[in-house]
């Protein structure tokens, strides 16, 4: 009935309808909630898997909301960077969607409607970012995505309100400033879509509104995204934040402001203006290396479980970031395909996460105890996730930090070598400590011989999950060859 | 005094944006910091409003506009209406934003009892 | 444009919001925000901005002013003096604002001149919107007609960001679900006694007029200034007024707050609807030129003009539902029993 030239508008609109409808009816029946989320989900994700087909296929795909020409009306742009970010996020929600149940009835059992009609507006958020080709709507999709998220983190009550009202203050600031950012393009260019104040904006280059402008563009991902020194309040929002919740924005709200950072480098502002008229290339992967050996030498220092990996996320920006502005085609390739990597490793981390703080109520590196015996499959998942962001191969944290490294090489910027480097070197150091927690140290048990520990795998909502990413992580791994030569390859601008 | 008339309007959103921007950061009360939260928006507003003006032009309303038999509509005439549009947007998604943050400003209330920020980090130790 | 009134109303505006941030009295605080806000408005009236300036009016001078006078009542109305100073954070906050106010002032230089008719911004997109208008959609208020049509997908999602916020309200704060919320007839009797009754009839002369009013808005948008939002806004604001003279629980007996979160659902509903119904008669998402299938007499024109008035209706049902349960959730701590 619905043609495939729509898709791109359903992969929005699904869980937008949906989402009211889930509210409607949950008040009704809480237990329509649950269901009706993974149906949209599901729906969102399959529209989108079909986008990425055409993509693949036909190239890049435009589609007129409401019928009217661009720059008139708004336009939605999937091209090979978006298409894959698209299938990311619809994927990622939809996992972190299904292993929330558990979680979400235990932590907040009064408010299941809002908690769902929530996660499933935060989705769409997320999704109309990534897909549209207008400036200003993207500044309403991500207010959509901000508010939801503030709400989100506020209902882990208690630390999570202070963490959540700095970030509503820090995030309010981040989305002005890159409203005020399209302000600075709107008076100078007149126009509002992206591709079209790309053309407009060579003959401006040299003016200072259009340097301000970026900066604040700039500025503003930058603080959306959490980057060094700008990520003060990334790991108290993610760490006392419902475990169902960080399970869905630790991987995925960091990651759709990387790819704003780098839609507005190369599809507003253009690569060859961020590259060559600007003087900061040198300074930001500076920054860069500063948030990767920060970010892991805090995590280096914590007790706390969930903690550490909130550190960890502001590290893994900074690979990011970095590879963007390496200016060399196999860093930027490395930046994009992280973006997809990084989303899967940090979702397979926080649903661990989860796992953990409903079996034992608390996420202290001594809550993993025993682990192993305890939940081997769990643990033996969880594994996968931390070799990855180790980077061993096969898994897919190797492939992208080796383009990052190779695009560092080509760049001749050694300091950000030797930070991955480092920073593989922490994780490591990280990683096996808690195995070694949780492989040897007997669980709670002082006092001699122990007990055999039963087994007491998590719920299979819970573990199944868990599984699927893991298995992603190594597929991912397996198949980046492809990836990269499909869909990343066309996504670098030409000409670096 | 020329170069007062050209650009008094941008300047004037300059000085309301650090307003906003200095409570946000300085103010401990979490009350004024929301309401800082409130100027700094507002002064994106007159940024935007300001480049929709138009000098000897009118509100974008297009008079007897109504029905088919019209005269053709000069330009000149009207304001130009997309700023308007989309400040109209970022007024709601202010007052969403107000909202959500006094919510969670009278639960961290009722929780610690205060609203000063160096209180309540100190009662969460 | 008068400049001298500008400059006057811009200057008071400052004005406004250094006594707001800095007065010690939130209560004090809050009602300067309002007169900072009614400048606002003025300003933007005075710039030909009549829709922004009806909305601000509305919003920012009406309800969010409300919405802070409520919050205020339920915690602390004195800002503690600092003994010790915050010298730090009031350095950083220093810097940053200098900083970040001479980097935009350093871009003011490039800008064209204030209201130059031949500035970008008034010469690429707007006379599309000028001279179109009226042959694609007839409606002759460009504003409504960018706002639902051109741009429709926008307001779409700022709807939504409404809903979004009330929904949001409710989880942190409300008790919603856990209990019966609806009203329940208190034992004495006398929920409105403690309440002026200068007030009270005087808010029982007005509402009604409001509320009428509120409509008139709605409808009217093609042709004045005016539309969902803001009709939606006084609708709202006049159920506030009831809860304000009277009670919030004689408000809730009229608009319970589990019918306000579906006719906040119902609205955005309407308009995704009416968005999903072009898709399904073939054409794009939110091309309401389609619906001239299944209306009758109606050419595409006038469909676009009829999808307007109907994503407007839309819009208008979410923003008084959100602006209700914003408030009584505010007011009430969560608790939805008796209010301020």
């Amino acid at each position: 009935m619905i043609s495939p030239e729509q898709y791109p508008v359903l992969i929005v609109v699904t869980p937008l309808l949906s989402a009211f409808l889930i509210n409607i009816l949950g008040n009704m029946d809480k237990r329509f909630c649950y269901p009706a989320t993974l149906l949209a989900l599901a729906g969102s994700l399959a529209a989108a898997v079909g986008t990425l087909c055409r993509v693949a296929n036909e190239g890049v795909i435009h589609y007129r909301v409401g019928g009217w020409p661009p720059p008139f009306g708004i336009e939605y742009v999937v091209d090979h960077l978006n298409a894959l970010v698209l299938v990311v996020v619809a994927g990622v929600a939809l996992v972190a969607a299904v292993a929330s149940k558990r979680s979400v009835e235990e932590e907040f059992p009064h408010k299941i409607t809002q908690f769902y009609t929530l996660f499933v507006l935060l989705t769409t958020g997320l999704l109309g970012m990534t897909i549209t080709g207008d400036a200003f709507n993207l500044y309403v999709l991500m207010e959509i995505a901000a508010l939801t998220n503030y709400a989100l983190i506020a209902m882990g009550g208690n630390r999570a309100l202070m963490a959540s009202f700095n970030y509503v203050v820090v995030g309010t600031i981040g989305a002005c400033f890159y409203l005020l950012g399209v302000g600075h393009l709107y008076i100078m260019t007149g126009s509002l879509n992206m591709a079209d104040i790309m053309t407009i904006l060579p003959s401006l280059y040299g003016t200072n509104a259009i340097l301000v402008a970026a900066i604040l563009m700039l500025l503003g991902a930058w603080i959306k995204m959490a980057f060094f020194p700008l990520h003060g309040w990334l790991p108290n929002a993610y760490t006392y934040a419902p475990s169902a919740t960080s399970s869905l924005v630790a991987p995925l709200m960091t990651k759709v402001s990387v790819y704003i950072m780098i839609r507005v480098m190369f599809s507003v502002l253009g690569a060859t203006y961020v590259f060559t008229v600007l003087p900061v290339k040198e300074l930001i992967v500076w920054l860069a290396t500063a948030a990767i050996v920060g970010g892991s030498l805090f995590a280096l220092s914590q007790k706390d479980f969930k903690r550490m990996l909130t550190f960890l996320i502001v590290a893994e920006v900074g690979y990011m970031v970095g590879g963007a502005w390496l200016a060399t085609e196999r860093g930027i390739t490395g930046a994009i395909l992280h973006i997809v990597n990084d989303a899967v490793m940090t979702l397979c981390l926080f649903l661990f996460s989860a796992i953990v703080v409903y079996k034992t109520k608390g996420h202290q590196l001594s809550n993993l105890e025993g682990m192993f015996k305890k939940m081997p499959l769990t643990m033996t998942a969880f594994a996968v996730g931390a070799l990855s962001m180790i980077g061993v191969p096969p898994t897919a944290g190797f492939f992208s930090k080796w383009y990052l490294i190779l695009g560092g090489i080509d760049a001749g910027q050694w300091q950000f070598v030797v930070a991955l480097l480092f920073s593989s070197l922490v994780n490591a150091v990280l990683f096996f400590r808690i195995f070694e927690i949780a492989y040897y140290e007997p669980h709670s048990d002082h006092h001699g011989h122990s007990a055999p520990v039963a087994i007491d795998e998590a719920p299979m909502s819970m573990l199944l999950p868990l599984a699927v990413v893991a298995v992603a992580i190594i597929m991912l791994g397996l198949y980046s060859g492809e990836i990269v030569t499909t869909f990343i390859q066309h996504a670098v601008p030409a000409g670096i | 005094m020329e170069m007062l008339l050209a650009k008094y309007n941008y300047w004037i959103y300059v000085t309301l944006m650090m307003i906003g921007i200095y409570a946000m950061i300085a103010k401990c009360n979490l009350m004024k910091k929301i309401i800082g939260m409130s100027i700094f928006q507002t002064a994106i507003i007159v940024f935007y409003v300001s480049i929709g003006a138009k000098k000897g032009a009118t509100i974008p309303i297009i008079a007897h506009g109504h029905g088919v038999a019209h005269e053709a509509v000069r330009v000149a005439d009207y304001v130009n209406p997309l700023p308007h549009v989309l400040m109209l947007t970022a007024i709601v998604v202010g007052v969403g934003t107000l909202g959500v943050a006094l919510a969670i400003a009278m639960s961290i209330h009722e929780k610690y009892g205060s609203l000063e920020e160096d209180e309540i980090l100190e009662r969460q130790e | 444009m008068i400049w001298q009134f500008d400059l006057l109303i811009l200057a008071l505006g400052v004005l406004c919001a250094l006594a707001s941030i800095s007065l010690k009295d939130l209560l004090s605080a809050a009602i300067v925000f309002g007169a900072y806000s009614f400048l606002m408005c003025l300003l933007w009236t005075e710039m030909g901005a009549v829709d922004v300036a009806f909305t601000e009016a509305a919003v920012g001078a009406g309800v969010s002013t409300v919405f802070f006078l409520a919050a205020v009542y339920h915690t602390n109305r004195a800002v503690k003096p600092r003994r010790r100073g915050r010298l730090l954070h009031k350095l950083v906050g220093l810097v940053t604002a200098a900083c970040i106010g001479l980097l935009l002032l350093s871009a003011t230089a490039d800008f064209p001149t204030w209201a130059d008719p031949n500035s970008p911004a008034s010469v690429y997109l707007s006379p599309f919107y000028i001279t179109e208008t009226i042959p694609q959609t007839a409606v002759p208020n460009i504003v409504t007609a960018v706002l639902a049509d051109f741009r429709g997908f926008d307001t779409m999602f700022e709807t939504s960001v409404i809903f979004v916020a009330g929904l949001a309200v409710l989880a942190i704060l409300g008790s919603y679900g856990r209990r019966q919320r609806d009203y329940e007839p208190s034992p004495t009797g006398q929920d409105a006694a403690h309440q002026s009754s200068i007030v009270q009839t005087a808010c029982r002369v007005f509402v009604p007029f409001m509320q009428l009013f509120a409509l008139y808005v709605v409808a009217h948008g093609h042709h004045s200034p005016g539309g969902g939002f803001q009709g939606g806004v006084i609708l709202g604001a006049s159920f506030i007024l009831v809860a304000i003279s009277y009670d919030l629980r004689v408000m809730q007996r009229r608009l319970r707050e589990r019918l306000a979160m579906l006719f906040a659902g119902l609205g955005v509903l309407i308009y995704a609807g009416i968005g999903a119904l072009c898709l399904v008669l073939g054409a794009n998402f939110l091309d309401y030129s389609i619906l001239h299938t299944i209306l009758p007499a109606t050419s595409p024109i006038m469909a676009r003009s009829h999808g307007m008035l109907g994503v407007e209706i839309g819009v208008a049902f979410t923003v008084m539902a959100i602006m209700v349960i914003i408030y009584v959730n505010v007011a009430s701590h969560g608790k939805s029993d008796r209010g301020l």
